[in-house]
């Protein structure tokens, strides 16, 4: 997909990416208190990757967010979620029950790691919705020379 | 205060009665385009009215902020998707 012939949507669409990505943060942010969370927030996020793309041509998307750093951000999400789950498992409580991950009786306490352990999860969904938005658009909308290139090296790879 | 912004909210809903009838009959595929950008920015405002009428702005706001840019992406999506028609000389506009 080559870039679109207008400036002025480039410009634009390069200018926006660090607003929506701030705003991606901010809704994930206010997950507990508002409309968001980790799922909204990176769909938002990897909005931005998607309009650059768009905008300014597949390739120039795809250097962004490469496929070398989004590959790995999909299971390491899924990881944070589960290693969280998990801590709380092994500090006592059961599986997800942040409160126990605070060590200690006092609820207030508790209260507190409640917290810190629902923003964890959040980032970790975060982390993988983001990636997984953003490989989608990117490999559903693979150029055919692109695509020419991924099946030569797959070929080649079968006969070795 | 409430009769202001429900009257406000009426308005805007027979704006968007006015645009869905342009994205109805065209006649071209930029003026069903631009109509649908336009009835997204009506919503944005709507949904700003409707978070006062329901007291909660702070959290309406949100939703309206996230839909421009949701908005601004989808329609720049469409308008490619028309560019790459005309590039490679594809009839864009229906038989009148």
């Amino acid at each position: 997909m080559r870039s679109t012939d207008s400036l002025i949507v480039r410009y634009i669409a390069r200018r926006s990416v660090p607003f929506i990505q701030l705003y991606a943060l901010y809704v994930l942010g206010h997950g507990e208190d508002g409309p968001g969370g980790g799922f909204q927030g990176g769909v938002i996020f990897a909005s931005s990757f998607v309009l650059l793309g768009l905008a300014n041509g597949w390739g120039y998307g795809r250097r962004a967010a490469p496929a070398r750093l989004l590959d790995p951000l999909l299971p390491l999400g899924c990881l944070i979620y589960l290693g969280i789950g998990l801590a709380a498992l092994l500090a006592g409580g059961a599986f997800l029950e942040y409160g126990a991950l605070a060590g200690s009786d006092d609820p207030e306490v508790r209260r507190h790691w409640h917290h810190y352990g629902l923003i964890g999860i959040e980032v970790g969904v975060m982390v993988t919705v983001s990636a997984a938005m953003a490989t989608l658009f990117f490999e559903m909308a693979r150029p055919a020379r692109v695509q020419a290139r991924v099946d030569r090296v797959g070929e080649e790879a079968d006969r070795a | 205060m409430p009769v202001a912004l429900a009257a406000a909210v009426v308005v805007i809903l027979l704006g968007v009665l006015v645009l869905l009838r342009r994205v109805i009959v065209g006649p071209r595929l930029l003026d069903r385009v631009v109509a649908v950008n336009v009835i997204g920015t009506k919503t944005i405002i709507l949904l700003a009215l409707v978070g006062y009428l329901a007291g909660r702005p702070g959290f309406f706001l949100d939703i309206a902020l996230s839909y421009a840019l949701i908005n601004f992406v989808g329609t720049i999506a469409v308008l490619r998707y028309y560019e790459g028609r005309v590039r490679r000389g594809e009839p864009v506009e229906e038989e009148a």
